[in-house]
């Protein structure tokens, strides 16, 4: 049973004929949330709950995600790092930008930040990058997930300030958190129509049955809306 | 341009390239520091697309990009430690605001004992709570009223009793604490002003420091304040209002405290709903702004008052009442109800009840 490498530090364990997904354990002996530590061929493997992170969702959907050890990843909507922790774990030779807005949340990412040597807390809102384009430089990847009815805009400051030309935006769109009475297909629709301003969307798919009225998307930035660099 | 980064201030030429450096000290704790402290006006952030780890390292304020993410990373987290920790300035805010309405509370009736109990004595002095707080505390008896004071024709004629010895003593200690009570008030007051100037630059310029400080209050801080949309933000304290006026103590709430703003006090009675949701916006955006720690920004205010201006411009003239059907009745009925409750006693909370009942008709004409 030695594990399937299904993307850049991504991992696939075939346990008593069920499949999981995992990271390798940057911190090997800890577990951030509770998830199961695995250790096989003297590698710990952290399972990764499809469930509990809307990026894990996008893996088993078959989106190519573009992260790779090496990647500078922008964050936003870190929480106290359930998926951050993974993304932690994949970039070993790079860096997380991990934004959160909220103080309390903060306090538990922190704690995490104390624990892992590539992870950069930042108490910001998303909607203002100007707020913390002093810390962050430009990024391969900006992941978000604010859950807020301005996702796309957010998006879009966030990805003209730090994307780097050919870098990608992942993004997990809430249904309910822009519109709690609408249908979802047609909020997602409307969503993508509003990234596709600035953004071109590779890839877009729901994450059910992981997580109801969610849509997951792939991007990057339009070249009409590139900057001149 | 001068732009402001974690590591130190850079001049960038026309093309965006690092052409001077003024670096801050290598130091942890300093860079901390800087990183938490407002950012100073006259500084701009990296423009788009601008490489800060690149500049660090060009300027030579690291060697390596192992220790820039290195320092980045221990500075990153002290700040954010440092930011949710000292997070609640708002906290003897919150305080000194409940102790305030307190003392008012008290103070009041207290003052109104006062006015009672040195009515006695004086009856024709026409003064009532502090002002005659000051007046027993310095005179006790009104035989000690000097002829220069404008009272002291008064208190000569007066009808009421002698006011001597030990009774004398007692009303003069009991104002005297009703004094006190009212300079504490005012040095609370200096310390809200104070404290919101320095932790909610942004909210404070907008709401004013006592309305700012009661709605920070009423939202539990700052923090919870910054999560509520603007829609919540225009009712908070409504609740409170209500129930002074179910102790039939005011009219019936439409609007939380943000209506005892000036801009909207002042303002025409069918202009205040809108003005009330454009200052609600902005006290949404001040908020989060202050929140961030970003230093105060003038332009929000400037952005309040033309709105207000373009709000007082297109609707100069109070809407036609549609509907005066059966709802019409119902109203003046309504209204009579409370003019013979109230006016014996208060004509001010005739007037507010008046204008409520405008305002409902905005909300009924204009609303749908
Ligand atoms: C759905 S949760 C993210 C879950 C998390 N990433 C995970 O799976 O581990 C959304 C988070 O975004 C944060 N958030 C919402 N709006 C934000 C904003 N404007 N700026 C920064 N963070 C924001 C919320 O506080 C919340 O913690």
């Amino acid at each position: 049973m030695s594990p399937k490498e299904v993307s850049d530090g991504i991992f696939e364990i075939t346990k008593r004929g069920g499949k999981q997904l995992a990271t390798k354990n940057l911190v090997p002996g800890a577990s951030v949330y509770g998830e199961i530590l695995i250790e096989i061929n003297g590698c710990e493997y952290r399972i990764w709950n499809p469930k509990r992170s809307k990026l894990a969702a996008m893996v088993i959907k078959k989106f190519n995600v573009p992260i790779t050890q090496d990647s500078k990843v922008l964050y936003l909507g870190a929480a106290s790092g359930t998926t951050v922790s993974h993304v932690s774990d994949i970039v070993q030779n790079g860096i997380v930008y991990a934004v959160e807005f909220s103080p309390r949340t903060m306090r538990d990412l922190i704690g995490l930040c104390d624990a892992r040597p590539n992870i950069v807390p930042i108490l910001a809102d998303a909607n203002r990058p100007q707020s913390y384009a002093h810390i962050v430089e430009k990024v391969d990847i900006i992941f978000q997930e604010v859950a807020q009815p301005n996702q796309s805009e957010i998006a879009a400051v966030n990805a003209k300030q730090f994307l780097k030309k050919d870098g990608h935006l992942l993004l997990s769109i809430k249904a309910r958190s822009i519109d709690t009475v609408a249908n979802p297909k047609k909020v997602f629709k409307e969503e993508v129509r509003k990234l596709e301003h600035d953004f071109d969307v590779l890839d877009r798919r729901e994450l059910v049955p992981f997580h109801e009225d969610h849509l997951g998307v792939l991007a990057w930035m339009r070249k009409s809306s590139l900057r001149s660099d | 341009m001068r732009i402001i980064t974690w590591f130190g201030i850079l001049t960038l030429d026309d093309h965006g390239s690092v052409v001077e450096w003024d670096l801050f000290p290598k130091d942890t704790d300093a860079l901390v520091e800087r990183l938490v402290r407002p950012k100073e006006p006259g500084m701009d952030m990296p423009p788009a697309g601008f490489d800060l780890r690149c500049a660090a390292i060009k300027c030579n304020f690291v060697a390596s990009n192992d220790e820039y993410y290195i320092l980045l990373r221990d500075v990153s987290i002290l700040a954010a430690k440092y930011r949710i920790s000292c997070g609640t300035p708002d906290m003897g805010v919150i305080q000194a605001i409940e102790a305030l309405d307190n003392i008012d509370e008290t103070s009041n009736i207290l003052s109104e004992r006062l006015a009672e109990w040195y009515g006695l004595y004086f009856p024709e002095v026409g003064l009532s709570s502090e002002p005659l707080a000051r007046f027993v505390a310095k005179y006790g008896s009104r035989s000690n009223v000097l002829p220069g004071d404008y009272l002291y024709k008064k208190a000569a004629s007066s009808m009421g009793a002698k006011l001597t010895g030990p009774d004398e003593e007692l009303l003069r200690i009991f104002a005297e604490n009703i004094c006190t009570m009212y300079d504490s008030r005012n040095l609370i007051e200096e310390y809200i002003v104070k404290s919101m100037e320095i932790s909610a630059p942004n909210l404070t310029n907008i709401a004013g420091a006592l309305i700012g400080a009661r709605l920070v209050s009423m939202a539990g801080g700052l923090e919870r304040l910054a999560r509520f949309p603007s829609s919540t933000v225009q009712v908070i304290g409504a609740n409170r209002a209500l129930f002074k006026h179910l102790r039939g103590r005011a009219s019936s709430p439409k609007h939380g405290i943000i209506f005892n703003h000036p801009q909207i006090r002042n303002a025409l009675w069918w202009q205040r709903g809108k003005i009330a949701r454009a200052l609600a916006a902005k006290i949404t955006l001040a908020v989060r702004m202050d929140m961030y720690s970003d230093g105060l920004n003038e332009s929000l205010k400037i952005g309040l008052d033309a709105k207000i201006g373009r709000i007082k411009a297109a609707n100069p003239k109070p809407p036609k009442r549609e509907n005066k059907g059966v709802m019409g009745k119902e109203k003046s009925k309504y209204k009579s109800k409370y003019k013979y409750k109230y006016n014996d006693n208060n004509n001010n909370n005739d007037n507010n009840n008046n204008n409520n009942n405008n305002d409902d008709n905005d909300k009924s004409t204009g609303g749908r």
